[in-house]
């Protein structure tokens, strides 16, 4: 099956690299949220309920603060491995029980680390309800780190890795990523890489849990067919007993705007295609200007008829795709442009995409193109709070950054109220300057190493290289040369 | 963000494999409506459905939880439809479907939709194409217009069908020519079909990309896009009653076209293993298996997913537990059914370690396969498939996109949108022995073609574990 549409290119691959992605959407009309039980137990940790009860289905999202910031340096990937480890192993079930039992009642669960946060997924029939609860006290609370399935996982891991390299659309973003953010931690690819990854022990992993997982980092969402009066003590028994996270999250510095430029080449020989990312530093989730950003960037590279995707797919055939996204965590974020064009074209292609950069921050967003931006905002919303599951999901980032339920029931007032002026404001703010970019093109070097040397300074590496100490050489190498 | 996403043909016709699985499943077989709607009342709302004189099908499910509409639109046109020399084009044309018409030039299409606060997609398969919008409900009337003056007076400027030319090639750079499992996915297909259609893929070979003329697109678009050759599924805040109005004013005077031409061709049966080598660069070797199956609305459509969740179904499932957690063979494993008007394919996926080999992983593979038509598979399995069935037909009722595409792909594929719920009783007949009897069917060594793809290095040092320093 073809499809037509390459917008929000990648998703599922950004949050498995990058993590906790940006805020919410939020909006529409009419939000009505079902009323939420909000408590927060005495060791700490916070339970959201809510009933849906459409269809018998309840869906379960469950934060623990930590994530890959907390990776120690040179053990990049530990964050990552041990969340997975939670399944591997839970309670008196082995990792074939889990699966077993999940999958034996059509059930989804998941668990991983983001680059803020562990997570917890679920999703069950409500006649399931019991067993999801267990299952993710468990996983929670009881891992047993079986030293065969972390070996197993260990090299699948490394493994999963040189499969997504095969295809440069898996990794350019997260390459452009980390390569803006350099030293920072927000900078770390959250999977660790090849060479990390094989250095790894279940004793890193025990020490990650037992540093990492606690009551007080937790919070915890739960929305469906079911009474939050039933919920509600089930879930206090299940977590009110559990103790706190050994040790203090670390101090995350806000990330520095890159000035100058700086080129990144990453070099696949046999890439038929360049794939590239310019950027730099966008804003946090908690933003005072986000609901104006969310407006600004649906209309710059948000949706199928923006402005990038106009220019660069609609009007020139240059490429598949073209979009832009806003990479928003606690402290600050990224903002980058992504696309992909045959090797031929990339000159064509980048010059098109600084041009339409260019030309935004200069004009704005003329009246036309705002007000659709709100428009397809406010009128996309109800279909992303459809669920149990995206209900949960949005509560729990909500939870996660400190914003309460206002930043959905308030949220389509605020984007209607959206002017040109704020957005003028917000873009001279947040999107760089022609003088300040960042630019990572994944593909051919020798096809266009010529090319790249036109954007600024370049530093080049090989895809194949493990990526967390090829970065780093490439720091090294560029630093002398950046503004 | 957007909804829509870059999707792998691979994993997007997973997603098709799965819409189909659960149109197929309800928890309770109303034999009538009103039966349905004591036992489960997500269904409990009246469907209206109606065939217009330009034999045009609406199909209507008001769904008022959110103040939207998910409306789907399928032409039964896809790449079987297609000839030696114009492959690609089906998918082609789903491009050009949004680059201008008659009274709104290109671009129009997008920009007037998400200014009434919509947006859209569109895929094509083998089998259809599909375009899909979804809208606050004041948009009704913009949509309306909008298809209504493609359908009627699609524009096929030159300037349009060239740069889209550009923006298809890129898209087959995308998915296929950079993508090892596609491009392999793309040569085992070919290989299996020697004489029908389905062997072409969807996306088209790259010389025909080149070379369709605007002349080609002007015939296959009088001949596909006709009113009698679509279906149209609204579901979410509407009412029949608007709907119909707005068909009658919009839709209804666009003219019947004689039917496309029938398919004539039918694939002789395979008899012995075809095999597939690809070398290409890279790190991960890949094989894929495929086995000739059946349509879309075979008796044993059933049996065959169930069948599917049993071998490839979560992490307990047994070729997961055999080849990625036992044998560790490989680091992922998935299936997917090719389904639809004429025999498809069964097809298994496999990424594999690289580190042991693609013969100790197609052995345990095939193994595996063996010892389903030999011991059968468990009560308890089946089972626990049949529990994943319902499951996802819960997870597809929970939203209005999911309900217009259940019945969609029931009214097309099995010929009654009614059959996503009549289905249940089909699923709760499927036995442990019908299943075994399928498995023995289907994996017979002369039903299959193997592809693997073996990864060719330049030597970049250090690409090995713990190679790097």
């Amino acid at each position: 099956m073809m499809i037509r549409r390459v917008v929000g290119f990648m998703l599922l691959v950004a949050a498995l690299l990058s993590g906790v992605t940006a805020a919410p959407r939020a909006g529409a009309q009419s939000i009505r949220l079902p009323e939420i039980r909000d408590i927060t137990l005495p060791n700490g940790a916070r339970i959201l309920l809510a009933e849906r009860h459409e269809v018998p289905l309840i869906a379960l999202n469950a934060y623990v603060r930590g994530g890959s910031l907390t990776d120690p340096e040179g053990k990049e990937g530990i964050a990552s491995l041990t969340a997975e480890m939670l399944r591997k192993g839970a309670g008196k079930r082995s990792a074939e029980q889990i699966a077993e039992a999940v999958d034996g009642v059509g059930g989804a669960f998941a668990t991983g680390a983001g680059m803020e946060g562990f997570y917890v997924s679920g999703e069950f029939m409500k006649s399931d309800a019991d067993l999801m609860i267990d299952l993710v006290k468990s996983v929670l609370r009881n891992p047993t780190f079986p030293d065969s399935e972390f070996v197993k996982l260990r090299s699948q891991s490394v493994d999963g890795i040189l499969a997504l390299k095969d295809d440069p659309g898996n990794v350019y973003r997260a390459y452009g990523g980390s390569y803006f953010y350099g030293a920072h931690p927000y900078g770390r690819p959250g999977g660790g890489d090849e060479s990390t990854l094989a250095a790894l022990t279940r004793d890193d992993a025990l020490r990650c849990y037992r540093d990492q997982f606690g009551a007080d980092r937790l919070i915890l969402v739960v929305v469906g067919d079911f009474t939050v009066s039933s919920m509600e003590p089930r879930l206090r028994a299940a977590f009110g007993g559990w103790g706190k996270a050994a040790s203090a999250l670390p101090p995350v510095p806000e990330p520095e705007r890159v000035g100058g430029r700086r080129v990144l080449l990453v070099d696949k020989p046999d890439a038929t295609q360049t794939y590239f990312w310019i950027g730099n530093r966008g804003v946090s989730a908690v933003d005072s200007d986000r609901d104006v950003l969310d407006v600004a960037n649906t209309a710059f590279g948000g949706t199928f008829g923006s402005l990038l995707n106009t220019a660069m797919r609609i009007k020139s055939g240059l490429t598949y795709g073209a979009s832009c996204r806003l990479q928003r965590f606690s402290v600050g974020g990224s903002v980058g442009i992504g696309s992909f064009t045959k090797n031929e074209s990339t000159q064509q292609a980048i010059d098109l995409a600084l041009e339409t950069l260019r030309a935004f921050r200069a004009a704005g967003l003329e009246p036309a193109r705002l007000s659709s931006a709100r428009n397809y905002i406010n009128g996309q919303f109800p279909t992303d709070l459809e669920t149990a599951g995206q209900l949960a999901g949005q509560l729990a980032v909500n939870a996660f950054y400190g914003l309460g339920n206002e930043e959905i029931t308030g949220y389509p007032a605020r984007i209607a109220a959206v002017d040109s002026a704020a957005v003028r404001r917000a873009v001279a703010r947040v999107y760089p300057p022609d003088s300040d970019l960042v630019l990572v093109m994944v593909g051919n070097a020798a096809k266009v190493r010529t090319v790249a040397k036109r954007y600024g300074p370049v530093t080049e590496i090989a895809l194949a290289r493990p990526m967390i100490q090829a970065l780093r050489d490439a720091r090294q190498r560029s630093r002398p040369t950046a503004r | 963000m957007p909804r829509n996403s870059s999707v792998t043909p691979v994993m997007a016709t997973i997603a098709v494999a799965t819409m189909l699985l659960s149109a197929a499943v309800a928890p309770a077989q109303p034999r009538e409506q009103r039966a349905a709607r004591a036992t489960t009342p997500v269904l409990a709302k009246e469907i209206a459905v109606r065939t217009w004189s330009n034999g045009l099908r609406v199909i209507v499910w008001p769904d008022h939880d959110v103040p939207n509409v998910a409306m789907i639109t399928i032409y039964k046109v896809g790449s079987r439809n297609e000839r030696p020399g114009i492959t690609g084009i089906s998918h082609f044309f789903e491009h050009m479907m949004f680059n201008g018409s008659k009274n709104y030039p290109s671009g129009d299409y997008d920009r007037l939709l998400e200014a009434a606060g919509g947006s859209n997609n569109a895929y094509t398969t083998e089998n259809v194409t599909a375009y899909q919008n979804w809208i606050p409900k004041g948009a009704l009337e913009t949509i309306f217009r909008l298809e209504a003056d493609r359908i009627c007076c699609l524009s096929l400027d030159s300037t349009s069908v060239e740069s889209e030319r550009g923006v298809v090639y890129s898209e087959r750079r995308t998915t296929t020519d950079n993508n090892n499992e596609s491009f392999l996915d793309e040569q085992v297909q070919a290989a299996a079909y020697t004489a029908h259609p389905y062997g072409f893929p969807v996306i088209g070979w790259p010389s025909d990309i080149e070379r369709w003329s605007r002349q080609d697109l002007q015939d296959y678009f009088r001949t596909n896009y006709a009113p009698n050759n679509a279906t149209m599924v609204f579901a979410g805040d509407v009412t029949p009653e608007e709907i119909f109005a707005l068909v009658a004013r919009h839709l209804e005077p666009i003219p019947a076209q004689p039917p496309p031409p029938v398919i004539r061709t039918v694939e002789p049966p395979q008899q012995g293993e075809r095999r597939v080598i690809v070398r290409r660069p890279g790190q991960v070797p890949f094989i894929q298996v495929v086995f000739h199956a059946g349509r879309a609305n075979d008796a044993d459509v059933e049996a065959l997913d169930l069948l599917s969740t049993i071998l490839t179904g979560g992490e307990s499932s047994r070729l997961y537990r055999r080849l990625v957690d036992r044998d560790q063979v490989a680091i992922g494993i998935y299936d997917y059914t090719l389904r639809g008007f004429d025999p498809g394919l069964y097809r298994i996926l496999v990424t594999v370690s690289p580190d042991k080999g693609v013969e100790a992983c197609e052995s345990a593979l095939f193994d595996e396969l063996a010892r389903v038509g030999r011991d059968g598979v468990t009560a308890a399995e089946l089972k626990k498939a049949k529990n994943v069935s319902v499951a996802n037909f819960w997870r597809r009722m929970a939203t209005i996109d999911g309900k217009a595409a259940t019945l969609a792909d029931a009214q097309v594929f099995r010929g009654d949108w009614r059959d996503a719920f009549a289905a249940p009783d089909r699923y709760a007949r499927v036995t442990t022995r019908d299943i075994q009897a399928l498995a023995k069917r289907l994996f017979d060594e002369k039903n299959r073609t193997i592809g693997i793809l073996v990864p060719e290095n330049e030597p970049v040092a250090a690409t090995a574990k713990g190679g790097a320093r």
